[in-house]
């Protein structure tokens, strides 16, 4: 048996490398003919005699060499080893074939390869934690506020009942400065309950996790820095463990170092320090520190872990009435979290790419048709020496895998190429920084290179091994009609599918379009953003918090150049965000409906900043510091959204108290109503808004300046101004608010310029297509384009004959085209801003580059044909 | 080990090399070639060529073993020589044959 084996691979390495077989077969028969020859001449034959005898006595050697030869090879392997050295000898014998349709393969073969690279590292990998389809993201659904986050207490209760979770943690971020330097460094630092460790699977590189001691209030402190921080800090010392870092004035140990590519919770993250679990802060209940990530159990799936969770918080319900009833679970796989709304549009990008393969493919086959017609008497002559028809077809479309294979592996080139820029383009996006072209990808190019095979070459390949028929001449003339249909049918299906590409990439610029034209309420030009370092621990101090930022405030705008400066709160205006609440309406009668609004806090500043109208009463003043353990009293604004949606009954909002259902801050008075603005995002809808007039609703709001001039000097200047009034924190994020609105919609723009570089690529297939064809259906009817001059047809007429002939593949195939994309409105619907799928304006607009570029592409071959002397074209026949 | 469509082998090509390298040792294929005419008198006359696609297919089978050698007169020759496997394929065709022509015979003789 394993002899059998190892002869059948013998004989396979064989028909790989026949070379060595083949010589000493050679060798073993002219041996045989030489002795006989020498004894034939023993008998008194002459030589040239005897040799002629000999091999008459023999037989023809060649044909029994190639018997003993097969002897030795596997017979489907020798077959496809002679195909392939023939197809590329054939193919280097046709440089410019060849590489216009490898070029064209690697284009598209490429293309393809690197969206789907993409598509794999963003949705198909799998995150990179142990067992990472167990990892979950929890979050609470409540329905009076739009807060996911958890109390403290609340998650320490989860840790403690639940039955569905291995390990669960919370955590939050905050910016701080280390101050061991020079100058004070901002750091990014991630605060994590016990089971930070155990949730993720990942150990330290060096040193440890933290201790049950370290999470005690009171107990020794520690940090675990990322080794990026670890880098850039300390220049990868070794006594690493043996270093502090210092935030505030606080000295605290390294204890452990994460790996590099550990980048959870966020990129930027340099620090992670435990949070003392029973310290007196942190028994609240109401407010939503933490974002919170959970190991499963194994085995256990997610609806389990989430009925878990939810039975156990209506326990918790019944203990704490106040805080924790009616409070619903959301357990979702981490990766969908992650991923987000980008998914969408990379399947639409993976449709659109995978659509320009397949115009690639139509294109060659239909050229590879054309060829087969060249070829015919050269393989009718293969045929009538025996071969079959199935080998000439297999002969052919071996052809076809050779040009597919170099233009698979020229494309992978490509596409190893492009991932770098890829990686650059969509710096921000989820995920993209894990892009390469990996085995999976290698697997997808192997399976389209097959597939490419298949469509371009299984049609011409049959076709082309037609029969006998084709030696007998003029038989070219006859053929004619019946492969022209076929060559057009190919080329209307390319330009349908151009149509659908481009329709879809013009709603998607003009949706761009309307969205920089869109008014954003507020004025974005000239202002600065940037945030200073502050953390949490100094909420312990309110006012003087309060007073710090009210400070800052006044010092920016006395800077020469600032014409206001103010906070904006939690974000900077025109960065879709979301977060609403409900108010309570003082003044309400009993069953008004319930007021659902935004709220955002900003600075008194804010309006003149922004450059927000005041529409009626009056601005609100700057809340003053509270005394004692009061809490401070703030004033309110509202849009004209929210006075139109809630207030529109009552003769003035002026005067009217809200109070926050869920917020511990005491009902405030409107003093005023402010023009809508779009901060929550340019491409919505301003809704009803409220505005609390309070300069600092954490440590560290944003700041927002305007300034004249150069914002680059501006932000020198208020580097060098807080250094002066504030040593000890660092600035950062300092950007212009275009420049962050801008990159708000980084990827909406990435996906419009690769959907409309794609649509074009298409386009310029679709009109070589249609070049090509028309050149050789009018070099076919030659002779009877002759004629027709001949006898007296105008010339215009001629170009006018064939501009119909394309019009009647041209037309219906837009008609197609129009149709798909109707069809697969769908998909871009959520993608659009100001333009509806089915507008006719996109529609006719893109049907109208199309025929006008067919047009265009048609023209030359048809003037040519105009302009045939009759004379020549009928000598010549 | 099936035998192959257009191979002779099947026929009685096989068991005459087998028997000229049972009796004579290693030998070349024009040398085989020679013996079997000679020991049959002349009757038997093979198209020379297709000597080698049956060696080759024994050799394959196992039924024969080659290498390469030096003949009297200087010139490289492949040598054949039969195996303990070839031994029992030829002790089976014999075998065979035997009762095929005798087979042969007894209905000759009814007729």
């Amino acid at each position: 048996m394993l002899q059998g084996v190892i002869a059948w691979l013998r004989r396979v390495w064989t028909s790989l490398l026949p070379g060595r077989v083949e010589r000493d077969i050679e060798r073993e028969l002219s041996f045989h003919l030489a002795e006989r020859a020498d004894d034939l001449r023993a008998a008194g034959l002459s030589e040239g005699e005897a040799k002629r005898r000999a091999r008459a006595r023999f037989g023809n050697p060649a044909f029994q060499a190639e018997r003993t030869r097969d002897v030795h090879v596997v017979h489907w392997l020798d077959t496809f080893m002679r195909d392939l050295r023939y197809a590329v000898r054939s193919l280097i014998r046709r440089p410019g074939f060849t590489l216009t349709v490898v070029l064209t393969l690697a284009l598209a073969i490429g293309a393809n390869a690197a969206v789907f690279s993409v598509l794999d590292a963003v949705i198909l990998r799998p995150l990179p934690f142990p067992a990472a389809d167990r990892l979950v993201s929890v979050s609470e659904v409540n329905e009076r506020t739009t807060s996911t986050g958890v109390p403290p207490a609340r998650l320490e209760d989860w840790r403690r009942l639940n039955t569905t979770l291995e390990a669960i943690d919370g955590y939050y971020v905050e910016d701080l400065s280390e101050t061991s330097g020079d100058l004070p460094e901002r750091v990014r630092r991630a605060v994590v309950t016990p089971g930070f460790l155990d949730v993720w699977g990942i150990r330290p590189v060096r040193g440890r996790g933290f201790t049950e001691a370290e999470y005690r209030f009171g107990g020794p402190r520690a940090v675990i820095i990322s080794e990026r921080y670890w880098q850039r800090r300390f220049g990868g010392a070794p006594d690493i463990l043996e270093r502090t870092v210092r935030i505030g004035t606080a000295s605290i140990p390294i204890v452990g170092v994460m790996p590099a590519d550990f980048r959870f919770p966020d990129r930027e993250v340099d620090l992670w320090m435990p949070i003392p679990v029973d310290a007196p802060y942190a028994q609240d209940r109401q407010s939503p520190w933490y974002t919170v990530v959970g190991r499963l159990k194994p085995g256990v799936t997610v609806a389990r872990a989430r009925e878990d969770l939810a039975a156990v918080q209506a326990q918790l319900g019944e203990q704490y009435p106040e805080t924790d009833r009616d409070i619903g679970i959301e357990v979702v796989p981490l990766k969908e979290t992650a991923v987000g709304a980008v998914g969408q549009s990379l399947w639409l990008l993976f449709g659109a790419v995978t659509v320009l393969l397949l115009i690639a493919c139509t294109n060659i086959a239909a050229l590879l048709l054309s060829r087969g017609a060249h070829r015919r008497e050269e393989l009718a002559v293969r045929q009538s020496l025996g071969a079959s028809r199935t080998a000439v077809a297999a002969q052919l479309l071996t052809e076809t895998g050779v040009l597919a294979l170099a233009g698979g592996v020229l494309g992978i080139a490509i596409a190893a190429a492009a991932s770098g820029a890829l990686r650059a383009a969509g710096a921000n996006l989820p995920r993209f920084d894990e892009v390469t072209v990996g085995g999976r990808a290698l697997l997808y190019t192997l399976a389209s290179v097959v597939a490419v095979t298949l469509l371009c070459g299984l049609l011409p390949a049959v076709r082309a091994a037609g029969g006998l028929a084709a030696l007998r001449g003029g038989a070219a003339r006859a053929q004619v009609s019946t492969r022209s249909p076929l060559q057009w049918l190919l080329v209307g299906a390319q330009v349908a599918l151009s149509v659908t590409l481009l329709a879809g990439a013009g709603l998607l610029v003009r949706s761009f379009h309307e969205l920089s034209r869109v008014d954003p309420g507020f004025d974005p030009k000239d202002v600065l953003t940037f945030r200073v370092s502050g953390s949490w621990g100094e909420t312990a101090n309110y006012a003087a918090v309060m007073q710090r930022i009210d400070a800052t405030i006044d010092a920016l705008a006395s800077l020469p150049g600032v014409e206001a400066a103010a906070t904006s709160g939690w974000e900077v205006p025109g960065v879709p965000t979301q977060w609403h609440t409900t108010y309570e309406l003082l003044e309400a009668s009993t069953n008004s409906r319930p007021i659902i609004a935004e709220g955002r806090a900003v600075s008194a500043e804010y309006f003149r900043t922004m450059r927000i109208p005041v529409l009626a009463g009056e601005l609100c003043r700057r809340a003053p510091p509270p005394s004692g353990s009061e809490p401070p009293v703030y004033e309110i604004m509202v849009n004209r959204a929210f006075v139109n949606r809630y207030l529109a009954d009552r003769p003035s909002p002026i005067g009217l108290h809200l109070r926050e259902m869920e917020g511990p801050i005491p009902a405030s008075r409107i003093v005023g109503v402010v023009g809508d603005a779009r901060e929550r995002g340019l491409d919505r809808e301003p809704g009803p808004t409220v505005y609390w007039c309070m300069s600092a609703p954490s440590p560290m709001p944003y700041f927002v300046v305007r300034a004249r001039g150069d914002l680059g000097a501006v932000a020198q200047s208020v580097r060098m101004l807080m250094k002066d009034i504030e040593p000890l924190r660092s600035v950062y994020e300092v950007a212009p608010l275009e420049e962050r609105i801008g990159d708000a919609f980084k990827e909406n723009r990435l996906r419009m310029l690769l959907l409309a570089v794609f649509a074009t690529a298409a386009l310029s297939l679709a009109c070589v297509g249609l070049y090509g064809t028309l050149s050789y259906a009018i070099s076919v009817r030659r002779r009877e384009v002759g004629l027709r001059l001949a006898l007296g047809a105008p010339r215009h007429g001629i170009v006018g004959h064939f501009l119909a002939r394309v019009a009647w593949v041209v037309g219906p195939a837009c008609a197609l085209g129009i149709a798909l994309s109707l069809a697969s409105s769908r998909l871009l619907s959520g993608m659009l801003y100001g333009v509806s799928p089915s507008g006719p304006a996109t529609l006719l607009g893109v049907v109208g580059l199309v025929l006008a570029v067919a047009t265009l592409a048609v023209l030359v071959p048809a003037t040519r044909a105009a302009l045939l002397e009759p004379t020549q074209v009928l000598r010549d026949q | 080990m099936a035998p192959q469509k257009n191979d002779v082998l099947h026929g009685t090509l096989a068991m005459l090399v087998l028997k000229t390298l049972a009796v004579n040792g290693p030998m070349h294929g024009y040398a085989i070639t020679n013996h079997i005419q000679r020991a049959s008198a002349d009757l038997l006359r093979v198209e020379e060529g297709s000597l080698y696609p049956a060696l080759h297919r024994m050799e394959q089978l196992g039924w024969l073993r080659s290498e390469w050698g030096m003949t009297e007169k200087n010139r490289e020759a492949r040598f054949y020589s039969i195996t303990r496997l070839g031994r029992k394929q030829l002790a089976l065709e014999e075998e065979n044959w035997a009762r095929l022509t005798e087979g042969v015979a007894r209905v000759l003789g009814y007729a």
